[in-house]
């Protein structure tokens, strides 16, 4: 299956060895139920620059427990494609099947981490990951205590009557997961929700997210233009092409698990990565403006070159 | 720091300062304008009549008829009328406007069952606290509903929008066949003028709530009357309440013409009795007070709505912890009332 | 039990409510505006001489315009109007009877005309503010026809009262028409400016008015009689010159200025007492001595200029049986008198 879409002007397949514990492990995961099914999915929604098809007959299945990344060039529908998991972008054509039962709007059973940020300012921490379950009638001592729990397993338990304006972006963007995840959600969507934070907030929150994603029974959807991110935290990466986005690849990464940072220099590593910026960023064709060089001319004086 | 940079509040220290110069320079320069001969003083204020049969003390002329006449007395061997600069009658120097104010409070009234002015003051107050409140009460909901649900915006902002260009003081003699002469047309007439931008204003803040928002809300189950009352209603609380200052002002205006319908009464009618008259110090008098009301009013809301919003800054308060626990009275929790 | 003591309280109250409004009957609201000939009303009450006279009434501070349609709205039992404009409210729908003539301008409308001009002849096409339809434009009519000259023979510009000061002293027309304090504004705020036509001029063109509603008239006639007798003694104060001052010292504090200033406004208005009252208003002379004739000259002029489109029937605004007999106290007070005592 993972072969199935694969780029024939790829020549290079080192990435496709997997080790035995790797490939033991993939065999183990598809032997999970699917929990997310899209079928024929499509998406064409009106823009100013007209019509748009951002997804075109998207044809995926997600195990249970699994962590999938969805990658691709700016355009190709990555985050529409969250978006119409979430049930916040209607379908054009196909369908989004969760545990069996199709997608009619957004709903609980799939949490949603945003790239903004959008805890409740009004809200105190503790506030903010008891929505989800304010929203499903729970009564107050219990959700206050679950709320908590989920504060101290982001490591933010001694910010609870804090505000969301008092934190630092990494702290608002825990907070977001600990409340998309106090409300029960069967899968959680993720999209691009560390783009915006610096390099090594960023290498600290994907450790957090593993280290939440061992401990808590969920499947991960997670949407980002980062490869190395992609290839850190995935099990399998859905590779999608721009204008219309399809399905170009599906991959399963080769890194073994448990993943850690310092796997950035293994060779699974690297084919991996290889392969993933041949699809992303193929050859130029000659002269594409982004690849032209600048026409300059010398402003400096002679004997005052940098380089 | 310079006290003067693009885009740079000034050093704490000056703003005090500053904001006295906000009213010492206008009142500087209408000082200026009244006391200083030369500067503007369009007209000749007579101090003596001459032998002009017409001209009598107090009079004020323009400078150029002021010269006609002397020229025309002197070259008829008749004495020439004197006088001194002045400005029109419309406007008062500094001193008379105060000293109109002081007495407009220290004066009886002279009649029985006449009104103290602060007596007046309060009957005002009373009708534009009553008709603001009787429009908010209507409005807000109206418009966080029509904020929140485009149908029905487009089901009543047409007809809202129709209606608000209709000039309220029109209304008055209806207002007059429904509610009688005293106090209640002129509470309609104040609800008449605010009510339908009301409407307008506070669904246009309601739409401007951050749909990420929204949307978060709708991941972790929310919908309809919660995701109204739970997130777009605490949203743009602030910007609503920002709204109701600005529109209070509004209200203000409508004073004017609401208390000349029905029995004449409040500190409007005095403006206008006193225009007709043309007691000028006095109207810049009552002018000054309402100024006076309404920056009170407004510094008090601003003060008050800093409080309650303390999480639009960085600063946590009681009163808007206590807020907060009222606009989620759905289940009383003790630890969301602690501070 | 609730229900039951709900509903007797319910009962007790509505039976008190129907028993105070036959023992006390409503007090007689009358709405009234600044014009001295019915400011003069406010003597009355501070001295309490309605209560001495044994009538509640209840005086009711009003702007012109308003006054009227509080009138036309049923919120009063009378309105003080000229009898002109209270054609002009009957026309409208709210049927009004004339039960009292105050006074009649004696000066206090004018026509103003800047520097230069010296007479309404000079006024031959020129442009004079005015609002019309209304009672200045009808003195202007007549102004203009005393000086053999007619209403085409000047520009009209349509000028709301108020503002005719303004106009005026900005130089957009050459004359303005309108009453005190308006006409004295003008006077003021054009140096050299001169009255050069007045109510004066043409006495009887505007009466002044106590205009009741018929309903309340039928229903409580005596006590608009009691009312109506009361003028004599406002007249009489403001004619005394021992409480003269006093009188205008009222009347200027309701107008809201001092007494100087409203002692200027009144030599513009001629009281009438009763006696002298009575006589005009019952007569059905033709022209200006009678309210049935100036009231006929102001329904054709209404009617003319389109104020309204249906002549109004004069005769059915004016009662004038309540002046006579309150003017005649000699022969008439007998039983009155006795039931005193």
């Amino acid at each position: 299956m993972s072969l199935a879409s694969q780029n024939p002007s790829s020549l290079d397949l080192a990435y496709r060895v997997q080790s035995e514990a790797v490939a033991a492990r993939f065999t183990k995961l598809h032997t999970r139920p699917v929990i997310l099914q899209a079928e024929h999915l499509s998406c064409e929604f009106d823009s100013e620059r007209g019509r748009v098809t951002a997804l075109r007959d998207i044809n995926v299945s997600i195990h249970r427990r699994e962590l999938m990344c969805v990658i691709g060039p700016s355009g190709c529908g990555k985050s529409t494609f969250a978006r119409v998991i979430a049930g916040l972008q209607p379908v054009s054509a196909g369908r989004i099947l969760v545990d069996g039962q199709p997608v009619n709007g957004p709903g609980p059973d799939r949490g949603m981490v945003f790239q903004g940020y959008t805890l409740f300012p009004w809200l105190t921490l503790t506030q903010n990951v008891r929505f989800g379950l304010d929203m499903q009638g729970r009564s107050d001592g219990p959700a206050d205590r679950e709320a908590r729990q989920w504060l101290d397993l982001v490591g933010l338990g001694k910010f609870h009557d804090s505000y969301p304006h008092q934190l630092s972006g990494g702290m608002k963007q825990r907070v977001a997961i600990a409340r998309a995840l106090a409300a029960g959600p069967k899968i959680l969507l993720m999209d691009e929700p560390f783009g915006a934070l610096d390099p090594s907030t960023r290498a600290q929150m994907q450790a957090h997210l593993l280290e939440i994603w061992r401990n808590v029974d969920i499947t991960i959807v997670f949407i980002t233009h980062d490869m190395d991110e992609a290839i850190l935290l995935a099990d399998r990466i859905l590779v999608l092409k721009a204008n219309p986005g399809e399905v170009q690849e599906f991959i399963e990464v080769p890194v073994p698990r448990p993943r850690r940072l310092d796997q950035f220099a293994t060779p699974e590593f690297q084919a991996m990565r290889k392969h993933l910026d041949s699809l992303i960023h193929p050859a130029p064709s000659a002269g594409a403006p982004d690849h032209a060089p600048l026409p300059f001319i010398r402003l400096t004086q002679a004997g005052d070159d940098v380089e | 720091m310079p006290l003067f940079a693009v885009r740079r509040e000034p050093p704490a220290r000056y703003r005090w300062l500053l904001w006295v110069l906000a009213f010492a320079l206008p009142l500087a320069m209408w000082s200026a304008i009244s006391y200083v001969p030369w500067l503007w003083h369009p007209q000749v204020k007579i101090t003596d009549a001459g032998s002009v049969a017409w001209i009598k003390p107090g009079l004020r002329l323009d400078r150029a008829d002021f010269q006609a006449q002397v020229t025309k007395a002197s070259s008829a061997g008749l004495v020439p009328p004197s006088g001194e600069p002045a400005n029109p009658l419309y406007l008062p120097p500094p001193h008379a406007v105060g000293r109109a104010l002081y007495g407009a409070f220290t004066t009886p009234p002279t009649l029985k069952g006449d009104l103290w002015l602060h007596e007046s003051i309060v009957m005002s107050i009373k009708t534009i606290f009553l008709g603001f409140a009787l429009s908010s009460f209507v409005a807000l909901p109206l418009g966080l509903l029509c904020g929140s649900y485009p149908a029905l915006s487009r089901m009543t902002e047409p007809f809202v929008d129709f209606v608000r260009y209709m000039p309220a003081p029109a209304f008055g003699a209806l207002m007059v066949a429904i509610f009688g002469i005293h106090l209640e047309p002129k509470i309609g007439i104040v609800f008449l003028g605010t009510f339908f931008t009301q409407v307008l204003v506070t669904a246009g803040t309601v739409r401007r709530v951050d749909p990420a928002l929204l949307e978060a809300a709708q991941t972790l189950g929310a919908k309809r009357g919660l995701l109204v009352r739970r997130v777009i209603l605490p949203a743009c609380l602030p910007d609503l309440y920002n709204d109701t200052r600005i529109l209070i002002g509004c209200a203000w205006t409508y004073l004017v013409v609401a208390e000349v319908v029905g029995v004449s009464s409040g500190i409007t009618f005095f403006i206008n009795q006193q225009a007709k008259y043309r007691n000028f110090d006095n109207v810049y008098a009552a002018i000054m007070i309402i100024g006076l009301i309404g920056l009170a009013t407004d510094q008090l809301l601003s003060f008050i709505g800093a409080r309650l919003f303390g999480w639009k800054l960085t600063r946590r308060s009681r009163t808007r912890t206590f807020f907060a626990w009222l606009v989620a009275p759905a289940k009383a929790n003790p630890s969301s009332i602690r501070v | 039990m609730r229900l039951p003591r709900l509903r007797s309280a319910l009962l007790t109250f509505a039976a008190a409510g129907l028993a105070a409004s036959v023992a006390f009957a409503a007090p007689l609201k009358v709405a009234y505006s600044d014009w001295p000939g019915w400011t003069a009303f406010a003597i009355a009450e501070q001295k309490g001489w309605f209560k001495d006279a044994g009538v509640d009434v209840d005086l009711l501070w009003f702007e012109y315009g308003p006054s009227m349609e509080a009138f036309t709205a049923g919120k009063v039992d009378a309105v003080m109007v000229t009898n002109g404009d209270g054609l002009v409210t009957g026309a409208g729908g709210a049927k009004n009877i004339s039960i009292l003539i105050t006074d009649y301008s004696n000066g206090n409308d004018m026509i103003v005309a800047k520097p230069g001009i010296e007479s309404m002849k000079d006024l031959k096409g020129k442009k004079v503010g005015i609002e019309v339809g209304f009672v200045e434009h009808l003195l202007l009519l007549k102004a203009l026809e005393s000086a053999g000259l007619s209403e085409s023979d000047v520009e009209i510009v349509p000028t709301p009262t108020g503002q005719t000061p303004q106009v005026l002293a900005s130089g957009q027309v050459d004359a303005i028409g309108a009453w005190q304090p308006n006409s004295g504004g003008a006077l003021k705020a054009v140096p050299g400016s001169k009255a050069i036509f007045t109510s004066a001029n043409v006495p009887g063109l505007i009466y002044d008015t106590v205009s009741v509603s018929p309903q309340s008239l039928a229903e409580h006639r005596a006590e608009w009689l009691k009312f109506v007798a009361v003028w004599d003694k406002i007249v009489a104060y403001l004619a005394d010159p021992a409480t003269r001052a006093d009188g205008i010292k009222i009347m200027a504090a309701k107008a809201g200025v001092d007494a100087a200033t409203y002692a200027e406004f009144l030599p513009g208005t001629k009281f009438l007492p009763l006696a002298d009252g009575a006589k005009i208003l019952a007569s059905a002379a033709a022209g200006f001595g009678s309210v049935a004739g100036s009231s006929k000259i102001a329904d054709d002029f209404n009617v003319k200029n389109g104020v309204y489109k249906v002549s109004q029937p004069v005769a059915d605004y004016i009662d004038a049986s309540l002046m006579a007999e309150a003017a005649a106290p000699k022969k008439a007070p007998a039983p009155k008198a006795e039931a005193k005592k």
